[in-house]
């Protein structure tokens, strides 16, 4: 990430705490991936569902199933996409 | 930052824990940069459609209810998304 880090000397750890920070890096880069999925989600399904005027700081009764709906439905697409392309595939 | 530098007599328990922390505050540094960066977005182009010679009082109280709405937002995906990302059938 920034560049201090390449200051930490990792080469004098023992072999067990190597893996634990592999596994801890390894955990941490799967958060960050789905992190950054509900950034896009949540841009992505704001600007479906929060199409009025904004007047309190809470979702309305409309809003947010519209947003919880938006994020199932997109997977469906994705899901959808997919399957069909493993359709396509397998005409070939 | 010299801590991490003298390799030698240094405890290896608490240099793992450095790094996971090191590691883990950099992770939260960029999820709140990314979060700031989508409100100001999205709550910009809700608010302040046609930008005045300053920001009325009315634009700001909107940017201040839209950044709780857009957290409150954040938070409704994502609990839904690992929600279905960990049932069996995605």
């Amino acid at each position: 990430m920034d560049s201090s880090s390449g200051d930490i000397n990792l080469t004098d750890l023992s072999q067990n705490d190597k893996k634990e920070l592999q596994q801890f890096v390894s955990n941490e880069a799967q958060k960050a991936k789905i992190q950054s999925t509900v950034h896009y989600l949540t841009d992505m399904c704001w600007k479906r569902c929060i199409t009025s005027k904004i007047s309190s700081g809470q979702m309305d009764s409309y809003e947010r199933p519209c947003m919880e709906n938006c994020v199932d439905r997109y997977i469906d697409s994705q899901m959808t996409v997919l399957k069909h392309l493993e359709q396509l595939r397998g005409q070939l | 930052m010299d801590s991490f530098t003298n390799s030698l007599g240094v405890n290896q328990q608490s240099k793992k824990q450095a790094w996971m922390d090191k590691i883990r505050q950099e992770a939260a540094v960029e999820q709140a940069r990314a979060l700031i960066d989508k409100v100001s977005d999205n709550c910009f182009e809700k608010c302040v459609p046609k930008p005045g010679s300053t920001l009325t009082s009315g634009e700001t109280t909107c940017i201040n209810q839209c950044m709780e709405k857009y957290m409150s937002a954040w938070n409704v995906v994502s609990r839904k998304y690992i929600e279905r990302i960990q049932s069996k059938e995605i």
